[in-house]
């Protein structure tokens, strides 16, 4: 870790205006990820801004929905009546990722703003475009199995590794930012993360300096149909290889709207737009399930380690569906 | 900083109670001292140590870790934060480098060397201490950050000279071989039974929307609750079955068999 | 002698456990010093060449930074003082990426790393690097060593051509890291001219030998303190760089100095399990008699140095017939050297083997066990010695009564549960049993009419419970309750002993002491100068004698008419899975290993050992893999995140079960070892029970998801 000038903010406007200071400032939730970048020398920031006092950490019902606060940790998302009840496909992906000791740590917001685990990205000896614009990019022709299958560029193959924003997508969450002079902005989840394209550098539409205060939920009617099935090279704590998030609204064996996304296939979470397409109006049967899936992957372009996923990718979203429409 | 106000465990407590009475008040009002500890090694060398196991081995190893850990120079340091927290049962205030995670801050500034630098990036489970009641990574953590918490680690664990029923059912169940993952295997453990009291779900909960309370954990429950600590000795049937002993209170069988 | 083995073979628990679950167990990194400085190690980012130039400049001005030490100031070491892997920092030349080439001493750890990170180095890059394994497995030499030269017996694998039924087929492993949950450290305090070491070493004697001589010191300048090992499993074995650069430093900066790995230095710094290809070819009748086996084996070294891990071993001995070829063929990388690894080569070896037999078993519509238990050789097959013991049916026979192999299905992908396929699988696998000369001290004071003792041998513990089985062992040879034992291990001090390696620990160390308890007891006899009907114990002499101290050591080795026989721990290995038909997850749900190890000194600790074992199977089965990136020559998996070690939820539920045999042949104790014996055969047997579950035969280990998935 280079050294750093660590300050606790009080308020949300200190909190920016810290921040606004700094070029190379950083904010500081749970810590979970910048803290392991940092001693890694991926992230070097000159100025640490605790975050931990301010008040942004309830959960509670709104007219359209929930509101999750940015600093509300991860387990007591998950662990909320109103989530189990509600949105349980957001407590099952919530809790298949990392271990018990890392959501009890790890903020809604956070979880959000979470780096690639590409491990070329992880090591400054390696080229990546992601850490250092213009470097080149190692996981394009190198070991690339856990890498992206759809939405990549020449210039990054990474993937998104959270499961909780699977969910999120899934369930056309908003988020909720704070800007510069105090003004609030609201950024559709499908929106918040953004594909590689010639800036890999950027994970997300958040500009330096905003700060996310809460994830809005709306209100949806798919709780008792939803699954997050998440696949992975051992049985807890690892990364997705291919996970599913999946609700399905149904009218008798209809299903009148398919609400799917995909974790560890792109940069960020894979909306499932042409599977859901596919369903809509359609009987809930597994030949259906069997061509949404195909249909997804048709469009998948492996690497020279990942063909594994289109077929992994196809199965998991089967599975995501038997389990969803069983409730 | 002063460092030899660390108390006693409930081991060493017996020991020096057993062996060296008339000094036992000093060592708890101002800590062990070099000086208590010539006379226990006399004592060891006499053999009167033996009934205390391997224990006493350590203590002498460990003795010069009660002396003073010394400050670290404000000028020499880049970014020093004077942090204040609880650590088990007493307030410990130390100068840091912003940098310091609670880890090394505690393994190295407060001499607690029990928790465990497995991996120093959130991908092993040893350094898992217990904040404000909640079982979290110390490596993931930065001191500064921890200002006014409440801090128990495994040294904190034990109770008026009785172990934590979890350190117990770990010992009887052999919940470790090597030992190094072991203190974070029992901070993770003591504080999932109170997750678990609050009916908490885990990946693995077979249906999520059921919230029942209070929750008694199947095996493969309290496998996917303790799958954040690694133990690469392979001690995990060993550490489930402690823990579904501590949990429920009952006797679990162990079962080794022989045959022929 | 009158050994009324009252406490050994009891599962009594850790006698050290009280001082690993309160967190007052010590290992390298928990001693204080005062004055610590802290050294971070830096390392190379080609993988052959050399360093043109190392600056320095930056890195000397960051805060707190004490020294930087580089090939350019280092002191000259001895490079053949007996240390693996090299990087001691004496030359420029680099010859594997991650090689050591300089550490930062500084105040505080945090002042050392970030100084490091400012060190720049330019290289002059070899770009004839050997690290593509792929391509030079196509090319391979032979090896050094004598003991790997081709074995012929019979007529070799040309026998393979007349066989009636024949399997031939190429399994491959991966590299595996060793990671011990302890990674490896050091602190060095220097007291004049001598040094002592706290350092996890599973060879204490030979740590303080190697750390010496390479220091250019004599071996008693050097003292090893190592009482808490956090984990070893080879790696800890023979010793690093690290061990004896931390002494450089402290020697350089005059202060304390403490220098412990990070989790991703441990991929290239402290050796690995090499990569390997098997091809094995199994000829045989129709009946079901072997009648050729071969097993050829590909792996790689380091440039400098040869380390093959012995892949043919099980394949020697583990069948009765009459045609076979054991080869090896070998690849030198710019890559870290390989070392011995859990099981080293019988583990690895045993899948290629025994997934072979199961193939040929499958083939001939047999029962895998009946076919092994067809081919049950009467004698060592390797050198026609007689078993010492031979426990290989009784493991397979009492294994599948308890398992409920029964209920197993021939037909693959024919059993399930639910959304789930269900398998079974069985594997043998064997180990050396072995003891090596090793000493013990044993002092017996009396004190208030009761009578203690201190036993102190230069033994080492890490986890697999030296410290408890050494007690038991003393307080029945002395005839002393057990809390009137103090044990000293883990320190050079101590008398010499083997060490807790290759599954000799036991028999070397409860022997040693075992034999001073028996000598104890003879001397105090003398001494006493009286005649007994009925032999005393060293206590009952101490007390009826009034005498107040007595004292003696005595060496071990083992008897000489063990080398007339083969004397190996054996087992039987059964594997139950459940794999998603979907996703291809894999999960042991049940598994039994069956070991036939001799004298059982503490089935708690021993079962802790097997299962153990079991799950290290489980991780090279399963989920294990560390991979080379050709173009760089370092690991792309680097982390713990990509590296994975089993979870706890990997591993389902595991049954020890130990045959009753006295085998006093190999060691007067009749122990045999378990460390290693745990291991073997076990990837096997989980890749026969994914085989029945799915029908899919897997010969490219780990097992992942992708491997297994639908058409």
């Amino acid at each position: 870790m280079i050294p750093f000038k660590f300050s606790i903010a009080k308020n949300q406007s200190e909190a920016l205006g810290l921040i606004h200071q700094h070029q190379h400032a950083a904010f500081l939730a749970g810590g979970t990820n910048i803290l392991d970048l940092m001693k890694e020398h991926v992230a070097q920031p000159t100025e640490i801004i605790d975050l931990g006092r301010l008040p942004l950490s309830t959960i509670k019902s709104t007219n359209t929905g929930i509101s999750l606060g940015a600093l509300a940790k991860n387990t007591e998302t998950a662990n909320h009546p109103l989530i189990r009840k509600d949105y349980p496909v957001l407590s099952k992906a919530i809790l298949a990722g990392a271990s018990a000791q890392i959501r009890n740590m790890a903020s809604n917001g956070g979880n959000l703003m979470q780096r690639t685990r590409c491990s070329y990205f992880y090591d400054i000896n390696m080229p990546c475009n992601k850490r250092v614009p213009g470097s080149g990019c190692a996981a394009m022709k190198g070991f690339n199995r856990m890498h992206a299958i759809f939405g990549w560029s020449d210039q990054c193959v990474a993937v998104y590794p959270s499961d909780m924003a699977i969910a999120l997508s899934a369930l056309n969450a908003n988020v909720k930012v704070m800007q510069q002079n105090g003004s609030e902005r609201s950024i559709p989840f499908t929106d918040f993360h953004v594909l590689p394209k010639d800036h890999p550098e950027k994970d997300n539409s958040l500009n330096h300096g905003e700060l996310i205060t809460s994830i809005e939920l709306p209100k949806n009617n798919f709780a008792s149909h939803s699954s997050y099935i998440k696949v992975r090279d051992r049985n807890s704590y690892a990364f997705a290889l291919v996970s599913v998030a999946a609700g399905f609204e149904l009218e008798g064996n209809t299903i009148k709207t398919a609400h799917i996304a995909m974790g560890g296939v792109a940069h960020k979470p894979w909306r499932a737009l042409k599977a859901e397409a596919f369903l809509k109006d359609k009987a809930a049967t597994f030949a259906n399930f069997i061509k949404a899936a195909d249909l997804e992957m048709s469009s998948a372009k492996p690497l020279s380690h990942n063909k594994f996923k289109i077929e992994m990718g196809k199965q998991t979203l089967i599975h995501a569906f038997e389990v969803a429409l069983k409730g | 900083m002063k460092q030899n106000k660390s108390p006693l465990s409930p081991e060493e407590e017996k020991l020096f109670g057993d062996l060296m009475p008339e000094e036992l008040n000093e060592v708890l009002s101002s800590g062990l001292q070099r000086r208590h500890f010539l006379k226990l090694m006399g004592l060891a060398s006499a053999g009167l140590l033996v009934s205390h196991m391997v224990g006493a081995e350590q203590l002498f190893a460990r003795s010069v870790e009660f002396d003073e850990i010394p400050d670290l120079i404000p000028t020499a340091i880049e970014n020093g934060i004077n942090v204040s927290f609880k650590v088990n049962s007493g307030t410990k205030k130390v100068l840091i480098d912003s940098r310091m995670t609670l880890l090394d801050t505690l393994r190295e500034r407060i001499g607690l060397t029990g928790s465990k630098k497995g991996c120093d990036h959130g991908q092993c489970g040893a350094c898992t201490v217990i904040v404000d009641g909640n079982r979290v990574l110390s490596c993931l953590t930065l001191a500064a950050s921890c200002e006014g918490k409440s801090i128990i680690t495994i040294e904190g664990l034990a109770k008026d000279n009785e172990l934590n029923p979890m350190q117990q059912a770990f010992l009887k169940h052999d919940g470790f071989q090597c030992g190094f993952c072991t203190p974070g295997q029992i901070c993770s453990a003591v504080a999932l039974m109170k997750e678990a009291k609050e009916g908490q779900a885990s990946f693995v909960t077979q249906n999520i929307r059921d919230q029942a309370g209070a929750v008694m954990l199947s095996d493969e429950e309290i496998a996917e609750r303790m799958s954040g600590n690694i133990c690469r000795c392979g001690a995990y049937p060993n550490i489930v079955a402690a823990i579904k002993e501590a949990q429920t209170g009952k006797n679990i069988e162990q079962n080794w068999l022989f045959a022929g | 002698m009158e050994n009324t083995n009252k406490i050994i073979g009891k599962g009594i628990d850790r006698i050290d456990g009280i001082m690993k679950i309160t967190g007052k167990a010590s290992y390298a990194t928990d001693y204080p010093a005062k004055n610590m400085a802290y050294a971070v190690l830096f390392k190379s980012t080609i993988a052959s060449g050399k360093i043109v130039q190392i600056n320095t400049t930056d890195a000397e001005k960051s805060p707190g930074v004490i020294q930087i030490i580089t090939h350019e100031n280092a002191p000259k070491l001895n490079i053949k003082g007996g240390l693996r892997g090299g990087a001691l920092l004496q030359g420029p030349e680099i010859i594997f990426h991650g090689q050591h080439i300089g550490m930062v001493v500084a105040e505080t750890f945090e002042q050392a790393t970030a100084a490091a990170h400012l060190v720049q180095v330019k290289y002059q890059q070899d770009k004839t690097e050997k690290i593509d394994f792929d391509e030079l497995a196509k090319n391979p030499e032979m090896p050094k060593g004598k003991e790997l030269a081709d074995l012929v017996r019979g007529a070799g694998k040309s026998a393979l051509a007349q066989a009636e039924v024949k399997i031939e087929e190429e399994y491959e492993t991966p590299i595996e890291h060793h990671h011990p949950m302890e990674p490896h450290a050091t602190v060095a305090v220097w007291e004049g001219e001598n040094v002592i070491l706290y350092n996890g070493s599973q060879i204490i004697n030979g740590a303080q030998t190697a750390a010496a001589a390479t220091l250019n010191l004599k071996p008693e300048q050097v003292r090893i303190v190592s009482p808490y090992i956090g984990g070893g499993f080879g790696s800890k074995g023979g010793q690093w760089a690290n061990l004896v650069l931390t002494a450089v430093a402290a020697q350089m900066v005059k202060r304390p100095v403490k220098l412990a790995l990070t989790r991703q230095q441990m991929f290239n710094s402290v050796g690995l399990r090499q990569r390997n290809i098997q091809k094995i070819s199994l000829g045989a009748t129709k009946e079901g008699v072997l009648t050729t086996l071969a097993h050829e084996t590909i792996s790689h070294t380091a440039v400098d140095f040869e380390y093959i891990e012995p892949c043919g071993d099980c394949s020697k001995i583990m069948y009765e017939v009459p045609n076979s070829l054991i080869s090896y063929r070998v690849v030198p990388m710019n890559l870290i050297l390989p070392t011995y690894t859990r099981g080293p080569g019988k583990s690895t070896g045993s899948f290629a083997l025994e997934c072979a037999m199961d193939e040929l078993a499958h083939q001939l519509k047999m029962d895998p066990i009946a076919l092994r238990i067809k081919n049950e050789p009467k004698k060592d097959p390797s050198n026609g010695k007689p078993w010492s013991s031979r426990t290989t049916v009784k493991c397979l026979e009492e294994g599948a009564k308890a398992f409920g192999w029964e209920k197993r299905k021939a037909i693959p992908g024919t059993h399930f549960s639910g959304e789930n396929l269900i398998g079974y699988g069985v594997a043998c696998g064997t180990y050396p049993a072995r003891q090596r000369d090793s000493s013990a001290n044993i002092k017996l004071t009396l004190k208030n009419g009761q009578v203690y003792a201190t036993v102190e041998i230069a033994a080492s513990d890490l986890g697999t419970g030296t410290n408890t089985i050494l007690a038991q062992t003393a307080a029945d040879g002395l005839g002393i309750p057990l809390s009137r034992i103090t044990m000293k291990i883990g320190d050079s001090d101590l008398p010499p002993a083997a060490g807790s390696v290759g599954s000799v620990g036991a028999s070397s160390f409860a022997n040693a002491v075992n034999d001073a308890c028996g000598k104890i007891t003879d001397e105090l006899l003398a001494k006493s100068g009286k005649q007994f009907f009925v032999r005393p114990t060293a206590n009952d002499l101490m007390i009826s004698e009034k005498i107040a101290a007595f004292e003696t050591q005595s060496s071990s080795k083992a008897p000489a008419e063990a080398e007339q026989y083969s004397a190996h721990s054996f087992n039987a290995n059964f594997a139950e899975v459940s794999i998603n038909k979907l996703t291809g997850m894999v999960k042991v749900t049940r598994f039994l290993a069956v070991t036939g190890a001799g004298k059982i000194l503490n089935p708690k600790t021993a079962r802790s050992q097997i299962i153990g074992g079991n799950i290290w199977g489980i991780g090279m089965a399963l989920t294990e893999e560390s991979v080379v990136d050709p173009r760089y020559g370092n690991f792309a998996t680097r982390s713990f995140a990509d590296y994975h070690v089993p979870a706890n939820l990997d591993v389902g539920q595991l049954d020890a079960m130990f045959i009753n045999e006295v085998d006093l042949i190999p060691n007067k104790m009749g122990v045999k070892g378990i460390g290693e014996v745990g291991i073997v055969g076990v990837a096997a047997a989980i890749a026969n029970a994914v085989f029945n579950a799915t029908g899919k035969r897997i010969r490219s280990l780990p097992i992942t998801p992708d491997k297994l998935l639908p058409s």
